[in-house]
């Protein structure tokens, strides 16, 4: 099968789960196809979707990044501070800025100190949660500037800002990943970093570009939050690194990295928030919310592996007990 | 053992791998296995060793039939099978001591704590018994491929062996590596061990095999005594018709120098200078270890010279990394497609143009597909690379289309200088002179190749001249009546042995 049948096949998945999903709660709600229920899906989905943007260019290319939540806290009260002292166009540079440090400096530790991303990033959530609550002292900083407001709670043609955003940014990225240079590197470094780097990319400049990516859309995220609620939380992303991570898996992107598309991520965010506004539609309680998402969670990677893995055993024990038919591919591995 | 198969029997699905074969080995024979890839070998082996059970036929050893379940069941009865380089039954984290007995159900070394010391000492005595110097305590992942092979055998021989499969075991070994498991297995028929040797290698099968089985289709296309046959034929019987020349190298050399190294360094290797010209091709010879690898490592700036100039086409240029080596238009294949070659899951389309992408992105950045997919579609076909379409996973080729999809990727850089090392390695007899006309493209088009193969007839035939490595300086030049595999050998191993 080729990669990008592959890919699509696990895409594929992700866009039935999420038909499944709307068609079930369009059954059960009559609330949940209304076009104000649906934009509310949309605003909801948007921050964690934004996470899981930057998070996909990271799994692809074989990492990962558990800091961005605590990245978004932290980006969120900086942004927060600048606005009040120095005005909206400071606290939005300020914010990205810190975004894009975050990331260079995972990236650095990651590539240059050989540290393992899990390890490196584990270190940095650790690291910036504190910080954050260390100079907020633990309080919320409140957001008075209308404009930045705006960023949060403003339509535009009838849509929300943030659902504005979103697309806008996977549009772009999902450009970038699929039709430029630096995208085709991502996969490539991703799949086989050493074949990468006998090609010539300079794959650690391309880990540190992702996770500078990564960082500067937690950043954008945290401006939505934020906007949102007219407060930096300093606790704000907590567990949002999760939320993204999920995102990305149920939208059919390998954890082996080589695989993986913006717009699965996109699908996959959307199947988490339309389970999540269709609980609160109807009334389950908020603890077995996680359940049911993580239950999701499970069923879509059970899928994709089952799949590689029943592919896997035609592929070793051809015939004795397994699908009478292999597939010519299967057959082929199993002749070597 | 006395092994017989009778008419065995062996499909998945609709692809009927094995289509009747019978042979035959006996105690303390040496029978080579050869064919081409998908002839069957690697099936036929699994059914022996009771990885695979036959669908039709029968299995008999010393006239009782006999049916294995698993592989467990056929190595209690003495069947061991060592597996080629990238399926090695190791344990990389354990040390050699602990890998040859892990598995070991009648040796425990204590009762209910293992004793690493009397295991260690054990090893010790086996390897050495088997002429091998290898450091018991030291990991198997920090040994060379070579030693490696030399473990599993090792291993094998700890247990009561009466049938030894080698599956393509001299793919990573030099030749002095390789006459040592020469020896080996030579001493193993003398103790009445019969011996399966699958190759690809004919002049080892030449060598070594007491009778030669060649398999085609599933079917034995040919079974006789060494003694009966020559190479001519046996390639007949692989390949279905007389290839007339295996070799078909054509002269490209002229007088224009375009690779000139000059007083080289490097931990591995030094004082090397070497001219190559355009449209030629210079072999290096050597064992492994010699140096000569890491040379072509070096020259493509994976490990920087610690000293020395290189010149392209009269240009001084200096390699930093890989990047000064592709603007240099040097390339540089490696011996190793899967590790460090290609990119498995991506398309073929996608590595082929992968080290030259540049030329299809211009203006930020962005891929013009149109002319991408008209490039690598044209180098594709040129070099025949058998796929599906261009959008199909490069792994799923064979290994064969896989190198050639590997050679794809270099060409498309347009490169005057084509470093490669081991570029036949673990391909079929029919990919390989696809090969040799790929090179034999190359050199007509004025590209500078430097030839670093272990595949010693193949030096010889496909290089204009020869130089040796040995220790990490050149020691000879052979050209013309001079070059030819004795003299190679002659001064690869002299001192070092």
């Amino acid at each position: 099968m080729t990669s990008k049948l592959k890919s699509a096949a696990s895409q594929l998945r992700a866009v039935w789960m999420l038909l499944l999903v709307g068609i079930v709660l369009s059954v059960a709600s009559p609330v949940f196809l209304t076009p104000t229920n649906l934009l509310n899906v949309g605003l909801a989905t948007s921050v964690a979707a934004l996470l899981a943007a930057g998070q996909t260019y990271v799994i692809i290319l074989a990492e990962i990044d558990l800091s961005v939540g605590a990245a978004l806290g932290f980006s969120s009260v900086i942004t927060a501070m600048t606005l009040r002292d120095h005005g909206l166009l400071p606290a939005l540079a300020a914010g990205l800025a810190v975004g894009a440090v975050i990331g260079l400096v995972n990236g650095l530790l990651v590539t240059k100190t050989r540290m393992p991303s899990f390890i490196a990033t584990l270190a940095t959530m650790s690291v910036l949660a504190g910080l954050t609550l260390q100079i907020t002292a633990g309080n919320p900083i409140a957001v008075t500037d209308y404009d930045f407001q705006g960023i949060g709670q403003a339509r535009f043609a009838g849509i929300p800002v943030p659902v504005w955003i979103m697309l806008v940014v996977f549009g772009l990225f999902g450009f970038v990943l699929a039709r430029t240079r630096f995208g085709r590197f991502v996969y490539a470094t991703g799949d086989n970093a050493e074949a990468a780097r006998l090609s010539g990319i300079r794959t650690h400049r391309i880990k540190i570009l992702a996770f500078v990516i990564s960082g500067v859309l937690a950043a954008t995220a945290g401006f939505i939050i934020t906007a949102r609620l007219s407060t930096a939380q300093p606790t704000a992303g907590s567990g949002l690194e999760l939320a993204a991570i999920a995102a990305v898996i149920i939208g059919g992107t390998s954890l082996a990295g080589g695989r993986g598309s913006l717009l699965g991520t996109l699908v996959g965010a959307l199947v988490l928030g339309v389970i999540d506004n269709g609980m609160n539609l109807l009334d389950v309680s908020p603890f077995l919310q996680n359940v049911v998402k993580g239950l999701v969670i499970l069923l879509a990677v059970f899928l994709d592996r089952n799949i590689d893995s029943l592919r896997a055993l035609v592929t070793r024990r051809d015939g004795a007990g397994a699908p009478p038919a292999p597939t010519p591919v299967a057959s082929e591995l199993a002749q070597r | 053992m006395h092994l017989q198969l009778v008419d065995v029997h062996k499909s998945f699905g609709d692809n009927s791998v094995l289509r009747g074969v019978s042979f035959e080995v006996s105690p303390g024979e040496v029978v080579a296995l050869v064919g081409e890839n998908g002839a069957g070998k690697s099936t036929l082996t699994r059914v022996i060793s009771g990885a695979h059970q036959p669908d039709a036929g029968r299995l008999l050893i010393d006239g009782v039939p006999a049916a294995f379940k698993d592989p467990q069941s056929a190595m209690a009865r003495g069947i061991e099978v060592i597996y080629q380089e990238f399926q090695q039954n190791l344990f990389p984290h354990l040390t050699v001591a602990e890998n040859m007995y892990v598995l070991d159900r009648e040796r425990r070394f204590g009762n209910l704590f293992v004793s690493k010391q009397r295991m260690a000492e054990a090893a010790g005595t086996a390897l050495r018994r088997l002429g091998m110097e290898i450091d018991v305590h030291r990991p198997v992942g920090d040994l060379g491929v070579a030693e490696r092979q030399m473990v599993e055998i090792a291993k094998a021989m700890t247990h009561d062996l009466s049938l030894l499969i080698l599956d393509e075991p001299t793919a990573a070994l030099d030749e002095r590596e390789s006459e040592q498991l020469f020896a080996q297995v030579r001493g193993l028929r003398a103790a009445g061990v019969s011996v399966i040797y699958i190759s690809h290698r004919l002049d080892e099968v030449f060598q070594l095999a007491d009778r030669i089985v060649v398999l085609r289709d599933g079917r034995v296309t040919l079974d006789a005594p060494r003694g009966e046959l020559d190479p001519d034929r046996v390639v007949t019987a692989m390949v279905g018709d007389t290839v007339d020349d295996f070799y078909p190298k054509e002269r490209n050399a002229t007088n224009q120098v375009v690779l000139e190294v000059r007083g080289a360094r490097h931990a591995d290797f030094h004082d090397v200078d070497l001219r190559v010209h355009a449209g030629e091709v210079l072999g290096i010879g050597g064992v492994v270890g010699c140096g000569r690898s890491s040379l072509l490592r070096a020259l493509f700036g994976l490990r920087p010279l610690a000293g020395g100039s290189v010149s392209v086409a009269g240009t001084p240029v200096r390699v930093r990394d890989v990047r000064d080596a592709i603007d240099s238009r040097i390339a540089y294949l490696s011996p190793d497609r899967q590790a460090e070659g290609l990119c498995m899951s991506l398309s073929v389309e996608a590595n082929v143009s992968l080290a030259s992408l540049r030329d299809y992105s211009p203006a930020g950045n962005v891929v013009r597909r149109a002319k991408e997919r008209a490039a690598t579609g044209q180098v594709i076909s040129d070099l025949r690379v058998r796929t599906a379409s261009p959008a199909a996973a490069v792994g799923s080729l064979s290994g064969g289309n896989q190198q050639k999809a590997l050679f794809a990727k270099w060409v498309m850089t347009r490169p005057r200088v084509l470093l490669m090392d081991e570029p036949t390695r673990g391909v079929d007899v029919g990919a390989k002179t696809e090969i040799y006309r790929i090179i034999n493209k190359l050199t007509a088009d004025g590209v500078a190749v430097v030839l670093v193969s272990s595949d010693l007839p193949e030096l010889v035939a496909m290089s204009d001249r020869v130089v040796v490595m040995r220790e990490g300086r050149l020691v000879a030049e052979l050209a013309g009546d001079r070059l030819d595999e004795q003299s190679i050998l002659k001064h690869a191993l002299v001192g070092a042995v």
